[in-house]
């Protein structure tokens, strides 16, 4: 799997190719700016990409920028854009196309390498990962009178780790019900949701979409 | 109507109604400043020289001599014991009405009583003459009695009694109203003279209102005016006190009459002349003077040192508040992250010594130095955020707001228009000042939607930010009570901003920021 890194922090950023290499991924390049993230997504397609969300020349959200223009050009392209404070703001800028193929993690999310391995691939595949800060500060909010509210807690918890990037069996073994179960609360979710029947992958985005909305 | 003066002058009143009406606010906060008090020391002197007039006509009718005793008397109160002065004034000035109204619709009211032996011209001249005074005797007998009664009604004796320069503008209307009817004795010829005088009077009426400071300083110099005016009429033959004691003592062809009748008013006169004069003097430094000194570079503007004075505070709160913040971090620092990274290092000095005899021991001494390392991570993460949010460096308020709002656990809703970016320094003041609110509504007013509205106008220069805060929880909010508010209203300061706060018990809670400030066009440069 070819990946794109863009980092500005040189430590950081070979201690990233490093790790990643360790996983197997092949990464196509490791840039240090925004415009030159823009120049290699575009000319490598690669198929996932990890992108630090502040970068030059502005040293503001340029990294964020860059994959957002990058995404309008190739849509679906694959973006894991960490971060060392997550937003739900730009968390809904990312997801706004709907294509999903997105992540969002804090940085230190990098400590635990086997998760952001997975991460990577569940964004390579066209998932979606949410930080679980952004997902807990959703949750934390009160009741308001929206689709969201017609949840069950269950199937909040269920959505929520569906936020996460987690599949099926991995919410199945953490909620400790099967898989079946899981399947039957993500039909109701879409349902309550109403989100029209397409594919499964699909409409978690939208659902998650719908819960960032919220 | 028939009479054109009745058309004139009615037309003048419907113009002064239609002023007063469109003014009404401006009227109201103006007359709410200088309350009572002006009114009651202006009128002071008018009812101790409407005394003296009283006095000097029922006692001396003939002979100028009592005059002599009441007028120093009078000054001497004046001058000399304000306090009981003050107290003497509003019955005063009801006795004098009273007096002046009898004397009014009795004697003067008849003038043949006064005609005496003598007949033919002279009677009739007296007689208009008398028929002119005694209008505006009524006028000033009616005017009397209402004050003095209003005065009596209002008389606190707690008010302080310190001088504020623009309320003497109060005293252009009873001088306007002065010069009117010296305009109206001088000239008994027509209804120009008297149309001219209306006019004067609204023109007055005007000043008056608009510009209260310089109204205060044209009565001061109107006052003197009026005074030499007087001084004038009164010491000029024949009408002047030599013609009145002259005629009365070489019997010239006036006659007796004439004197007797013009004696206490042209001893009244005089008094009220040297009244005058000396009001004119103490008004002058109190008026006019003080502008002058000001102008001359004597004495410091009184905005300036005003100005100063605020600027002074204000930076000793923001210089505060900044220390206090670097002493928060240094302790945040300290306590949090500096102690978790000295935890992380002896952990994985720890692990690097247990690694040869007992790899799992050592691996999960790692794991913790790992977690050791999140832990620091958050605390900086927090740390920051409360110093400067990473999304006002990266985007400025509009988006730093909405993200405040989507963090915030209550339905929040935004309406921000602003087409640039401020000062980094006005942003990061109006952030935490939001802030301040939304956590209020959450913490405290249990609300359900909170409205956050900012607006930036142009106008006036350089432009001013405009941040409601409403929420429709239970009120009852008191900025003098939470230190929050406060905190926020002595931040805003800083930037000449201001912070109001209308939050009744029920709700709603309104919160108003208003930051002069300019908005540069600069937008942050997108890929």
């Amino acid at each position: 799997m070819r990946l794109v890194i863009a980092e500005d922090l040189f430590l950081l950023r070979e201690g990233l190719v490093r790790l990643l290499e360790a996983h197997g991924f092949e990464i196509a390049a490791a840039v240090d700016s925004a415009p030159g993230l823009l120049q290699a997504l575009l000319e490598h397609k690669p198929d996932a990409s990890v992108v630090d969300v502040r970068l030059p020349p502005s040293f503001t959200d340029d990294g964020l920028r860059a994959a957002i223009e990058a995404r309008r050009q190739i849509p679906g392209l694959p973006v894991l854009v960490l971060s060392q404070y997550v937003e739900q703001l730009y968390a809904r800028e990312l997801l706004a196309d709907q294509a999903g193929a997105v992540g969002y993690l804090l940085k230190d999310r990098v400590f635990n390498d086997d998760r952001f391995a997975d991460a990577i691939r569940t964004v390579a595949a066209g998932g979606t990962v949410m930080d679980p800060e952004v997902v807990a500060k959703l949750m934390g909010r009160r009741a308001r009178d929206e689709p969201i509210t017609r949840l069950t807690a269950r199937e909040r918890e269920v959505l929520k780790l569906m936020a996460e990037g987690r599949s099926n069996s991995a919410i199945a073994q953490r909620l400790f019900i099967s898989e079946k179960a899981v399947g039957k609360h993500s039909t109701s979710i879409f349902t309550k949701l109403d989100l029209a029947p397409s594919t499964d992958d699909n409409r978690r985005v939208l659902a998650v979409l719908a819960f960032l909305n919220s | 109507m028939g009479h054109p003066d009745g058309m004139y002058i009615g037309l003048l009143v419907v113009a002064g109604v239609a002023l007063l009406a469109w003014r009404w606010q401006a009227v109201r906060s103006w007359a709410e400043r200088v309350a009572w008090r002006p009114y009651r020391e202006a009128g002071l002197l008018v009812g101790l020289l409407a005394l003296a007039f009283c006095v000097v006509s029922l006692l001396t009718n003939n002979s100028p001599w009592p005059a002599t005793v009441v007028v120093p008397a009078t000054v001497w109160l004046i001058f000399c014991a304000p306090p009981p002065a003050r107290k003497f004034a509003p019955v005063a000035m009801v006795v004098a009405g009273v007096v002046g109204v009898a004397l009014t619709v009795s004697r003067v009211s008849s003038p043949a009583a006064y005609s005496g032996p003598g007949q033919g011209e002279w009677a009739s001249a007296v007689a208009a003459r008398y028929q002119s005074w005694r209008a505006a005797l009524l006028v000033e007998s009616l005017v009397f009695l209402a004050v003095g009664c209003w005065l009596m009604w209002r008389a606190r004796p707690q008010a302080p009694t310190s001088v504020r320069r623009p309320r003497w503008g109060l005293l252009l209307l009873p001088l306007t109203v002065a010069a009117l009817v010296l305009l109206i004795n001088q000239q008994q010829t027509g209804h120009s003279e008297a149309s001219t005088a209306a006019a004067i009077a609204g023109a007055a009426l005007l000043i008056a209102i608009v510009f209260p400071t310089v109204s205060a300083d044209l009565a001061a110099v109107a006052v003197i005016a009026l005074g030499l005016f007087s001084l004038i009429d009164v010491v000029t033959p024949p009408r002047g006190v030599a013609g009145a004691f002259a005629v009365t003592a070489g019997g010239t062809p006036q006659g007796p009459m004439y004197g007797a009748i013009d004696r206490p008013v042209v001893m009244l006169a005089a008094v009220e002349c040297g009244a005058i004069l000396a009001l004119g003097a103490w008004l002058v430094p109190r008026t006019i003077g003080a502008h002058a000194r000001v102008l001359l570079g004597r004495e410091a503007d009184a905005e300036l040192v005003g100005r100063v004075q605020q600027l002074t505070q204000t930076r000793a709160v923001a210089v505060d508040s900044a220390a206090a913040e670097l002493r928060r971090v240094e302790r945040d620092l300290h306590d949090g992250a500096q102690a978790r990274l000295v935890a992380l290092g002896m952990s994985l000095r720890a692990a690097e010594r247990l690694i040869p005899t007992s790899p799992q021991a050592a691996i999960a001494l790692v794991a913790e130095a790992r977690d050791s390392s999140s832990k620091a991570l958050t605390e900086l993460r927090d740390l920051v955020r409360g110093m400067y949010p990473p999304v006002l460096a990266d985007r400025g308020l509009a988006d730093a707001v909405q993200a405040l709002a989507l963090d915030t656990p209550v339905r929040t809703e935004t309406d921000i228009d602003l087409p640039g970016r401020l000062e980094q320094p006005v942003e990061a003041a109006c952030y935490f000042a939001i802030a301040e609110a939304l956590t209020n509504a959450v913490k405290h007013s249990d609300a359900r939607l909170v409205q956050i509205r900012i607006r930036h106008e142009g106008r006036p220069a350089p432009g001013v930010l405009r941040v409601d805060v409403t929420d429709n929880g239970t009120g009852g909010a008191d900025p003098a009570n939470g230190s929050g508010l406060l905190g926020v209203e002595r931040r805003l300061a800083t930037f000449d901003g201001i912070l109001a706060v209308s939050s009744p018990v029920g709700g709603p809670t309104i919160i108003v920021m208003e930051i002069p400030c300019a908005l540069s066009s600069r937008r942050t440069s997108s890929c």
